[in-house]
Formats: C-alpha cells, sequence, structure tokens
C-alpha cells in the first residue's frame, strides 16, 4: 500500500480511469471504421442513418468553455450518467448485431468488451466522486433509451440504419468521456497547467 | 450524313467556345480542424464553364433542420469556408455542400459528413532547441527540446498531445524517426562526432492526425570532446 488507509490517490485514480475511457474510444471507434467501410460512399444511406442518439436527451457541454465552466462533481456524474445511459443500448446492439446471419465477428466481441469495459470505467469514475467529492450526492441521471423497441423483424434497411447510428453515437459519447475526463484530470490534480 | 455530323459537332464546338456551359461540380476536398474549436473546408471549383461562375458553400447541423451559408470565405484563402468558435459545434455531424452558379446554370458538390473531432490535425510543434551535452564518461549527446503548437490548448487537457522527432546527419540518405510520447524533450545517443545534424518534429493529438514536419533546426557535434574531456579530468 502507497498510504495507511491503503487508498490510490486521485491522480492514479484519473490515470487508470483515462486509460479505460481511451480503450472504450478506441474499440468504438475500430467499431464504426468496420460499418462505415460498406456505407462510406453511400450518402444516401448515411443522410438518413444520423438520428438522434441514445443519450441526446442528456444535456452536456458543447465545447471545451462550456465543459470548464460545469463544476467538476457535476461534470462528474455527467460522466456517470453518459456511460451508465450506454448499458441498455449497448445490450441491444449486441443481441441485435448477434442475430444478423453475417454479423462480422469483429464488430460482436468489440461490442462486448466496450459492455465490459463500461462496467469497469463506472466503478472508477464512482471511486474518484467518492474520494474527491464525498459530499456530492450521486445525482447521476440515468436517461432512459426512449427508441428501445427492438429492430428484430424490422426491414433489414431500417436495421442496418439503426445500427450505423448507434455505432456513431457510442463512438462520440466515448470520445466525449475520455475528453471530459481529461479535462477534469488537469483541472483537478494540475490545476489546469498540464 | 456527314455534313449534318459536322455540323453537330461544329455546333457544340462553338457552343464550348463560347463557354456556354453550366460549371462542373465543385468537389469539397478537405475539412480540418487545428484546435478542436475552429475549423476550414476547402473545396476544387471544377469546370467553370467559361463563365464567371459563384460559388456558395451551405451547412445544416444535426439536429437542426435550417440550412446556413458559410460564415466566412476570406479568412483561410480562396475556395475556403472558416468555422470561427462561435459557429463550431463539436460533436454534431456538419452536412456540407458547395454549390457553384454561373449564367448556363448551377451544380452542386456531394455532401460532406463531418464531425470536428475527426478532423484535428494540430500545427506543428515550435521553440525546437538542439543543445549537445555530456554524460557523466563525456560522451556527447543530444538534447532536443520543444513547446506545442501555440493555438492547441495543452494546459487544460483540451488536447493531449503526442510527438516524434526526427534526424538525419548531413550524410544519411534516411531519417531517423522517434515517438516520444507526451514528453517534450528526447536525448539522442548514437551520434557521430564532427557530423552536422538536421531535426524536426511533429505531433498528433490523441484522436486525431498527425501535423506536418515542423521548422527543421541544425546542429553540430564536435569531434573534439575526448580533448575538452581530458583537461576537466586534470582540472
Amino acid at each position: 500500500c502507497p498510504n495507511e488507509n491503503c487508498q490510490m490517490s486521485l491522480q492514479e485514480l484519473f490515470d487508470r480511469v483515462i486509460m479505460l475511457s481511451r480503450y472504450v474510444y478506441k474499440l468504438s471507434t475500430d467499431m464504426f471504421i468496420e460499418i462505415d467501410k460498406q456505407y462510406a460512399h453511400d450518402h444516401e444511406f448515411i443522410a438518413k442513418a444520423i438520428n438522434d442518439c441514445p443519450t441526446s436527451s442528456l444535456a452536456t457541454p458543447e465545447d471545451k468553455e462550456q465543459a470548464q465552466q460545469v463544476p467538476p462533481e457535476v461534470l462528474l456524474n455527467l460522466i456517470l450518467s453518459l456511460v451508465h445511459s450506454w448499458n441498455d443500448p449497448l445490450f441491444q446492439l449486441i443481441t441485435e448485431v448477434d442475430g444478423i446471419h453475417e454479423a462480422p465477428d469483429a464488430l460482436l466481441s468489440r461490442a462486448r468488451e466496450i459492455e465490459t469495459q463500461n462496467k469497469r470505467l463506472l466503478e472508477g469514475i464512482e471511486k474518484i466522486l467518492g474520494q474527491a467529492y464525498p459530499e456530492a450526492k450521486r445525482n447521476a441521471i440515468y436517461s432512459v433509451w426512449s427508441q428501445l423497441p427492438s429492430l428484430q423483424g424490422v426491414d433489414e434497411e431500417s436495421r442496418d440504419l439503426a445500427l450505423y447510428n448507434k455505432i456513431r453515437c457510442l463512438r462520440r459519447d466515448s470520445h466525449k468521456v475520455d475528453n471530459y475526463l481529461k479535462l477534469l484530470r488537469c483541472r483537478i490534480i494540475h490545476n489546469n497547467n498540464c | 450524313m456527314p455534313s449534318a455530323l459536322a455540323f453537330i459537332l461544329l455546333f457544340l464546338n462553338i457552343g464550348l467556345l463560347n463557354g456556354q456551359s453550366p460549371p462542373g461540380k465543385p468537389e469539397i476536398h478537405k475539412c480540418r480542424s487545428p484546435d478542436k474549436e475552429t475549423f476550414t473546408c476547402w473545396w476544387n471549383p471544377g469546370a467553370d464553364g467559361g463563365l464567371p461562375t459563384n460559388y456558395s458553400l451551405t451547412y445544416s447541423k444535426e439536429g437542426e433542420k435550417d440550412t446556413h451559408e458559410c460564415p466566412d470565405y476570406k479568412t483561410s484563402g480562396p475556395n475556403s469556408c472558416f468555422f470561427s468558435k462561435q459557429y463550431t459545434s463539436i460533436w454534431k455531424i456538419y452536412t456540407i455542400t458547395v454549390n457553384a452558379t454561373n449564367e448556363m446554370g448551377s451544380s452542386a458538390s456531394d455532401p460532406l459528413y463531418v464531425d470536428v473531432t475527426y478532423i484535428v490535425e494540430p500545427e506543428p510543434p515550435r521553440n525546437l532547441t538542439l543543445e549537445v551535452r555530456q554524460l557523466k564518461d563525456k560522451k556527447p549527446y543530444l538534447w532536443v527540446k520543444w513547446s506545442p503548437p501555440t493555438i492547441t490548448d495543452v494546459k487544460t487537457g483540451w488536447f493531449t498531445m503526442e510527438y516524434e522527432i526526427r534526424l538525419k546527419s548531413e550524410e544519411a540518405d534516411e531519417w531517423e524517426t522517434h515517438f516520444t510520447g507526451q514528453q517534450t524533450h528526447f536525448k539522442v545517443f548514437d551520434l557521430y562526432p564532427g557530423q552536422k545534424y538536421f531535426v524536426q518534429t511533429r505531433c498528433k493529438p490523441d484522436h486525431g492526425y498527425w501535423s506536418r514536419w515542423g521548422q527543421e533546426n541544425s546542429i553540430e557535434i564536435p569531434s573534439d570532446f575526448t580533448l575538452k574531456d581530458t583537461t576537466v579530468w586534470i582540472i
């Protein structure tokens, strides 16, 4: 143990959590590249596919200034909400992809890996919250996936459109999480002098 | 028949000579954000059909129905559109189209879908400094130091930057490249005394593209190090 009460330092916690968020971002990017290969030249398909994300109802900072104005404990709770909100959509995605006859294995295994790593990510962020802001209530909003109807039985095109959009959203949200965490690390640990 | 064909060909030719054709299809060839806070898109105009042709860029943002026109055609040079902070939302897809119009008609580019997060390409690092230093055993090594590009905000964590340096002696044909991670300094040991070395650096954000190689800097590794050593040793 590095110190008496056997607690990991906040810096170490952040470093570990960011390693995870970076990994999840990489996985989701690989997933997106994989699916985008099929449609990149089909402008019509992409135009139709771009739609609301499972987490659209969650108001998150839109740029650097906004992110910096949010108190750290509030931003941490937002990150929790963001990661948590993917539980159901990810589960659904895995079930759907599994049902696709010609489903690429890589897509499925990456989605499963993200599901696992997101759980660890949640634990890590909760630990940071508990250690740095024990007084901050866990008031994370767990947004409900509003488009939960199953895509099974739906025609093939609608299913592909929804899948493309979901993976695009997953990549975006994992980028947000990674970016917010890095901002917070510099703010909390290094006093904005990274 | 042949005369009719000749007539048609002649007619077509005159039409082309008069430049009486609508503009060719423009093509958006690149969008780039140097700082994840602003971005620019450039297009290739395509054939103008010999007539004065106007170009306009229009865009719509994910989740919004309105179409807007480019806010700034000047800042980034000809055939470009610059989106300042005010007009840049990261984490939102922009659907961008360029329209070309002349007297004879108009044509539009294919739409481009841009997410600012994925078009980040920073400026190269700056303040590259080179210094010859000595190890305890008096062997010379090269100490290389640089700073992140000015406009990318590394301090707040908005950017996490990684670097590469490359060096080449004046007699070598190939660059020797080293990845330095987030470190903004590097030591090079295997050097030939008496030779001049050229050094360059470049950088890449955690999720983005490599910058161009930065300005070249050079330094000569003195060949009289051993001599100096003995002097130091005697003292």
